[in-house]
């Protein structure tokens, strides 16, 4: 992308790391800065208000539950198409700042073939071309790039069903569902995957930093890229040291 | 007549039985509106400004007698003016009446998410509840008749009520008390499709009106506003009278049954994300400390 | 009306014409969509506009406005022509069989005989029946012959019925083509469709005419009116249930203001205002009371031979003890009318000079025009100016109309007053409908902050300027200081004290016709207890029985129907006598049977006596065999085909006239276009246009049902219903003026101009008048320069009327609203 969005990218990153910090210990890479962690925050933020207050007028199973959380029907009502938009001005923000990791390269394609492999937990490391998102992830952040579009698209109809006309807003309804619910299914496999299926990674988009040993694990090329080192030297490496201090009895010590 | 308290029959956006219906049934009322009689006087509407408490507004001259363009959140009653040329070079000018048909099976009410805001009592009538409505204005793309409308000071919805205040005390809507030559009229939905029927007939074997019919479109399962029309070929021509009035499939295909399933199925996400951690485990960062895996 | 509202119900066949009561009374519109709806009636309209009338219509013409003679003659053409005309009715109920007097010429130059070009008015007396037995020629007196010739055949070339053909032979659809508008196959098919109720000679069915002011408000509107009312007998559709001539009256209350003699030239009841020459009260009866005039065989009821008692009765009730037998009633008192004070020169005396103040209740003299610049500067002239009225009007603020600069309001030197008076529903009191119906109505609300009711503030004047004759006396105090004013509370006077002085009571012992005593003091049962020799006192006789012993008749509500004829006799109360339909005893036929079996209004009872389910119209002991006629109104006993002597100012058969302004010469002689007895005027503001002029569009002024006249632009929800002024243009001609709808046009006369958006419609279609290409354009008249729009400056601030003439009919003095000339342009 151009240049301007990579110069307002690093600006932003570069005023919020100077409101916050990253604690970078030894063992660890830095992966999420401060701009990253606080954009992916407000989007979740956003987004988990605004899927309670849509699902909430999703279903009338789920109105009476869901509706109190907002202040009552009304309320929900009024705050869903903010939260919405809320969610998609920093979703907007996150598209820009990760545009250039996020992009599809052919490795993504080579990846998705094994697709299966990468479910069954087959392989102990990720191939060595996965750089700073994998393809999965890249999916799932493209298909919140496209539910968003039809949300937005979808959404402002519903929201002034008069200037739109009838047939548009009925059918903007159905499109409004169906973003949503790819966006729930991607939403509890993100959540799985961000936590108990990848420890490690939680924490990433918490405090900002991951254990060397999770980055040649999961993205070996951004290993590469970040340290300048061989991920697999440095996990053969690991390894070996691993195998001679569990001989001795030792707690395993950082790699370098 | 039909007399006596209303008594509810479908709520909108409501989960489980509707409370008490089926307990009593009223007999179906049913507004008669006879286009061919009408004068365009705007009697109903200012009775329905008047009964109703509404605000006046400042409207515009707009090359027509029509008041407005269209029926508003504080007018829910409106006679549309059509200039119609007929093929043999006469002229018509239509007046209809517009306002909510009362559908059998209405729209607004389908589309409704909201527990109570819309409710059909057992005589048709279908009434906003406003202080259940959330304003999300699905009842306007619901409509097929493009009755509801969204006060954006209130955030809540109107439409005709069909005067269920003076019905449930056993009185005529106060359009058909105000009117003057008879056109409007109010009674048991049998009767007055009898009456319909009637005057469509006269109007063909009398009138040279040969396609004179009764509108009572089925495709939302009857109304309870019919109108008799000089012309039921082409109620289009009557400022804009959908000739085949459809609720969206929106709002009744894919909110009825599909959505339900859909979103279960999409929850169906965490069950299975949750068999793949306790069948798969988690991808650990590499080495871990060494364990033995077991077979079971 | 002869009928009235319900009584549309029975019709078989409407024409509705100079009248738009779909718009203007919506209310009574259900009558005829009644009769459509139970009996399969038609409806025919013709109309200069396609109305809301005309949306219910079977069949539509569009007739330019002002060419209703034209139409209705040919009507009358077509029904000679192809015998649909009701004989027997004809001989025996119209002065059809009647014979006139040698020397009367037919208009076909335009001019009947008599015409003075010097005075423009005409010697009437050859416009009179042949005395019988004379030999026709010689000139007798001008008075109706007492024995009047007549030849039942119909055959004689002098009896009104030949004339009459000959007179309306001239009406071919050829020439209503021309003058109207109206393509001749249509024309055809309406009056086969109108006439088509005496189709074979049958006489059950009955059609009825319906007409308001659009017939009312041209130079010959009376002329127009006599139109319909002989197309009616001829078709003996008059006294019948669903027939007649019906006047729908434009205002709530404007039947009781004509009954109470709101027009100069008359008294209460009708009676005929004294003129100088009535030197005494025995010379005012002889002018005024008619005496019979028929065939010698025929005889004649000829009620107006009572006026000696309506006119003492009502003396009484004016001048109480001072109106004495010795002093000839007080007849001295009543002002004697020297020539006309009609609406139209009352403000033209006032531009002149003459008058220099006016009390205007009830009406706003400047919106109500015509002309209404001339009635500002008259006013401006003018030294003071009292208003009562519910709202700030134009009237009242005369001197701010659009156009006055503040250097010219600043030389304006009249004093305005303006007093806050009650409107209709914060009173009690009677309206009189269209129907002749007097029905009470009760106060709704009290009038709010210092208005008061009109009747209290003519009493406060009144009061203070009889003080002001007693202490100070004055050229001739009497009629003031003697005005019987015995009232409870003379400030407060109640409705219910002056109505039942209206109805009249016994000022002695009097016995009633049936020889029952009415005792002093008592209310009088009904007009025939009225004397002449003071024993009566009556405010009007015509509402005499309206207020009886037995109580307010007008506060009846009964809602029995027997006959289902829609009578309801005891639903309120209508003059006269509380007979519905007029002239009933023409409903059967000449031995007393009903034409319509099943729609029995009176029949002659074998007991010897005129029954009904109406009161009947006649006098009940008169059988069938005296030949009464059923006309008791006229001296003839008869409908009057022929209009004798001074009964109207511009002929005895209406002829058509063009319009005062006009974009043809007349067809039928151009010679003679217009009116040749129309009064015009003549000061520098009553300018007259022609087509030469460039003003060569028909313009018509009416009302919406959205509005009642200049009243309701001061309430929100009327304004919301219809926001500010337009003009209906044609489609045609705003393509011509490259107009669209909403766009403003600017339309002018030769008088002023008037400003409003256009409304683009196909309702108004482009005519061929005389084979000319002819446009008419509309205006409805409900805004000026003072309401809620008006204020808030979101409308034009023109008067509709600034663009109407100063010509009145020579019969009624009524203006000619409709149809004059104009040019339009783009704003």
């Amino acid at each position: 992308m151009s240049t301007a969005v990579e110069r307002f990218d690093d600006g932003a990153r570069a005023r919020f790391g100077a409101h916050g910090r990253t604690f970078v210990r030894e063992n660890e890479l830095l992966r999420h800065p401060v701009y990253s962690r606080v954009l992916h925050w407000s989007v979740a933020a956003f987004f988990i208000l605004a899927l309670l207050s849509g699902l909430a007028i999703y279903t009338p199973w789920l109105y009476r539950v869901l509706t109190p959380l907002f202040g009552g029907g009304p309320m929900t009502r009024l705050l869903h198409p903010w939260f919405s938009l809320g969610f998609v001005a920093f979703f907007a923000l996150q598209l820009l700042n990760w545009l250039q990791p996020m992009s599809w390269t052919p490795d993504d394609t080579r990846w998705m073939r094994r697709l299966k492999e990468y479910v069954a937990n087959t392989d102990k490391l990720e191939p060595e071309y996965v750089d700073f998102f994998n393809a999965g992830q890249k999916l799932y952040f493209w298909a919140i790039v496209g539910s968003s579009v039809i949300f937005f698209i979808s959404g402002v109809p519903m929201w002034f069903p008069r200037a739109f006309g009838r047939t548009t807003a009925a059918i903007g309804y159905v499109f409004h569902d169906l973003a949503a619910l790819v966006m729930l299914v991607g939403f509890i496999v993100h959540i799985y995957e961000g936590t108990a299926a990848q420890p490690g990674t939680f924490h990433s988009m918490t405090r900002g930093t991951v254990e060397k040993r999770w980055a040649w694990t999961h993205h070996p090329a951004w290993y590469l890229h970040a340290t300048g080192r061989q991920p697999q030297d440095d996990y053969e490496a690991a390894v070996r040291r691993q195998a001679g201090r569990s001989a001795e009895g030792g707690t395993p010590s950082m790699p370098g | 007549m039909p007399t006596g308290t209303l008594q509810v029959k479908a709520i909108s956006g409501h989960s489980g039985t509707v409370p008490g219906a089926g307990v009593q049934r009223a007999e179906e009322i049913c507004k008669y509106i006879d286009v061919t009689t009408c004068i365009g006087c705007k009697a109903c509407e200012v009775a329905c400004v008047e009964w109703n408490d509404m605000p006046f507004q400042q409207t515009t001259f707009d090359n027509t007698y029509q008041t407005m363009p269209s029926t508003a959140w504080n007018y829910w009653n409106l006679i549309k003016f059509n200039e119609h040329q007929r093929e043999d070079g006469t002229l018509q000018w239509l007046m209809r009446k517009d306002q909510c048909m009362h559908c059998e099976d209405p729209g607004c009410l389908r589309a409704c998410p909201a527990d109570g805001a819309i409710v059909q009592y057992t005589n048709g009538i279908v009434d906003f509840q406003q202080e259940n409505c959330i304003g999300c204005q699905y009842c306007v793309s619901g409509c097929p008749f493009d009755i509801p409308k969204f006060n954006s000071t209130t955030k809540k919805v109107y439409k005709c009520t069909l005067c269920s205040d003076r019905v449930g005390q056993g009185l005529e809507p106060a359009c058909i008390k105000a009117c003057p030559t008879g056109c409007l009229k109010f009674g048991t939905k049998a009767d007055m499709r009898g009456l319909a029927e009637a005057r469509a007939r006269q109007l063909r074997e009398h009138s040279g009106f040969v396609h004179a019919g009764v509108y009572d479109p089925p495709s939302v399962g009857g109304t309870h506003v019919i109108y008799v029309l000089h012309d039921i070929t082409k109620p289009e021509l009557y400022g804009g009278l959908p000739a085949n009035p459809q609720i969206p499939v929106t709002y009744t295909a894919w909110k009825r049954v599909a959505k339900p399933i859909a979103l279960l199925l999409s929850l169906f996400a965490a069950p299975v994300a949750f068999f793949h951690y306790i069948s798969q485990g988690p991808k650990e960062p590499q080495p871990q400390p060494p364990g033995q895996e077991v077979p079971r | 009306m002869t009928n009235g509202w319900i009584d549309i119900k029975n019709t078989d066949l409407m024409l509705i014409m100079g009248g738009n009561p779909a718009e203007n009374h919506p209310c009574g519109f259900k009558w005829p969509i009644e009769a459509k709806l139970h009996r399969n009636a038609k409806i025919i309209v013709v109309d200069p506009r396609f109305t809301r009338t005309a949306a219910n219509a079977d069949l539509f013409l569009q007739i330019r406005a002002g060419a209703d003679i034209a139409f209705l003659g040919g009507l009358i053409n077509y029904a000679i022509q192809n015998n649909r005309i009701a004989r027997d009715y004809l001989v025996n109920y119209t002065n059809a069989a009647f014979i006139i007097k040698e020397g009367f010429k037919l208009p076909e130059d335009g001019l009947y005989s008599g015409f003075d070009p010097s005075t423009h008015e005409y010697d009437k007396s050859t416009w009179n029946y042949e005395a019988a037995g004379s030999s026709g020629r010689g000139n007798a007196p001008a008075a109706l012959p007492p024995n009047v010739a007549y030849d039942v055949t119909l055959a004689h070339s002098r009896s009104v019925f030949q004339l009459l053909k000959q007179h309306y032979s001239r009406y071919t659809p050829e020439m209503v083509e021309r003058i109207t508008g109206i393509a001749r196959d249509q024309f055809l098919k309406a009056a086969d469709l109108f006439t088509s109720v005496r189709k074979d000679g049958d006489m059950k069915k009955v059609a009825t005419i319906i007409y308001a002011v659009g017939w009312t408000q041209h130079s010959f509107g009376t002329q127009i009116i006599r139109t319909a009312a002989m197309l009616q007998l001829l078709l003996g559709n008059v006294g019948r249930a669903g027939g007649g001539v019906n006047a729908l009256r434009g205002h709530s209350n404007i039947q009781g203001a004509t009954d109470m003699a709101g027009v100069f030239d008359i008294l209460p009841g009708y009676l005929k205002m004294p003129a100088p020459d009535d030197v005494d009260f025995a010379t005012y009866l002889k002018r005024t009371t008619p005496t019979a005039s028929k065939p010698a065989e025929w005889d004649s009821y000829n009620y107006w031979s009572n006026t000696p008692k309506f006119a003492v009765s009502f003396l009484k009730a004016l001048y109480g003890e001072a109106a004495r037998k010795e002093n000839d009633w007080a007849f001295h008192y009543l002002p004697k009318i020297d020539r006309k004070y009609s609406w139209v020169e009352i403000w033209d005396d006032m531009y002149n000079g003459h008058v220099r103040g006016m009390f205007a209740f009830g009406m706003n003299g400047v919106q109500v025009g015509p002309n209404s610049k001339k009635n500002i500067e008259a006013l401006k002239k003018a030294d003071w100016l009292v208003v009562g009225e519910i709202y700030p009007d134009e009237t009242s603020e005369f001197w701010r109309a659009p156009g006055t600069t503040p250097d010219e309001m600043k030389k304006i030197q009249t004093t305005v007053y303006r007093l806050p008076c009650a409107g209709f529903a914060e009173k009690d009191g009677t309206f009189v409908n269209s129907a002749r119906w007097l029905q009470w109505k009760n106060i709704a609300i009290t009038p709010p902050g210092d208005a008061k009711l009109d009747q209290e503030i003519l009493s406060l004047i009144f009061l203070k300027i009889r003080e002001l004759y007693q202490k100070e006396g004055g050229k001739f105090p009497d009629p003031i200081v003697n005005l019987a004013w015995n009232y409870t509370d003379p400030l407060h006077r109640s409705f219910v004290e002056l109505a039942k002085e209206i109805n009249g009571r016994a000022l002695a012992d009097i016995a009633d016709p049936t020889g029952q005593t009415i005792r002093s003091g008592q209310q009088l049962p009904g007009f025939a207890a009225l004397k002449d020799d003071g024993t009566t006192l009556c405010g009007n006789w015509l509402y005499s029985g309206s207020w009886t012993e037995a109580g307010a008749m007008t506060q009846r509500r009964g809602t029995e129907d027997p006959s289902g004829l829609g009578i309801y006799p005891n639903w309120a109360w209508s003059w006269p006598a509380n007979r519905r339909v007029m002239y009933n005893r023409a409903s059967c036929d000449p031995s007393g049977k009903p034409w319509d079996p099943e729609r029995r209004q009176v029949w002659w009872n074998e007991s010897g006596r005129w029954v009904g389910n109406d009161v009947p119209d006649f006098k009940v002991d008169s059988p069938p065999k005296d030949h009464m006629g059923p006309f008791i109104m006229n001296p003839e006993g008869i409908g009057r085909l022929f209009g004798p002597l001074a009964a109207f100012q511009d002929g005895p058969f209406p002829e058509y006239y063009e319009p005062i302004e006009s974009p043809i010469a007349n067809p039928l002689h151009p010679a003679q276009s217009i009116n040749p007895v129309v009064q015009t005027f003549k000061t520098p503001l009553d300018k007259y246009g022609t087509p030469s002029q460039g003003f060569n569009v028909v313009c018509t002024t009416y009302r919406l049902t959205e509005h009642y006249h200049y009243w309701t632009k001061n309430n929100p929800m009327n304004v919301e219903l219809v926001p500010e002024p337009f003009v209906e243009v044609p489609v045609e001609l705003a393509d011509e003026m490259g107009v669209k709808g909403g766009e403003r046009v600017k339309v002018s006369s030769a008088r002023g101009s008037y400003i409003a958006k256009a409304m683009v419609t196909r309702r108004i279609k482009p005519m061929q008048i005389d084979g000319r290409k002819t446009y008419q354009i509309g205006i409805p008249i409900h805004w000026g320069y003072r309401g809620i729009a008006e204020d808030a400056g979101r409308t034009e601030l023109t008067s509709a009327n600034l663009l109407s003439p100063t010509a009145i009919d020579p019969n009624a003095y009524t203006p000619e609203f409709k149809g004059f000339l104009v040019k339009i342009e783009k704003a």
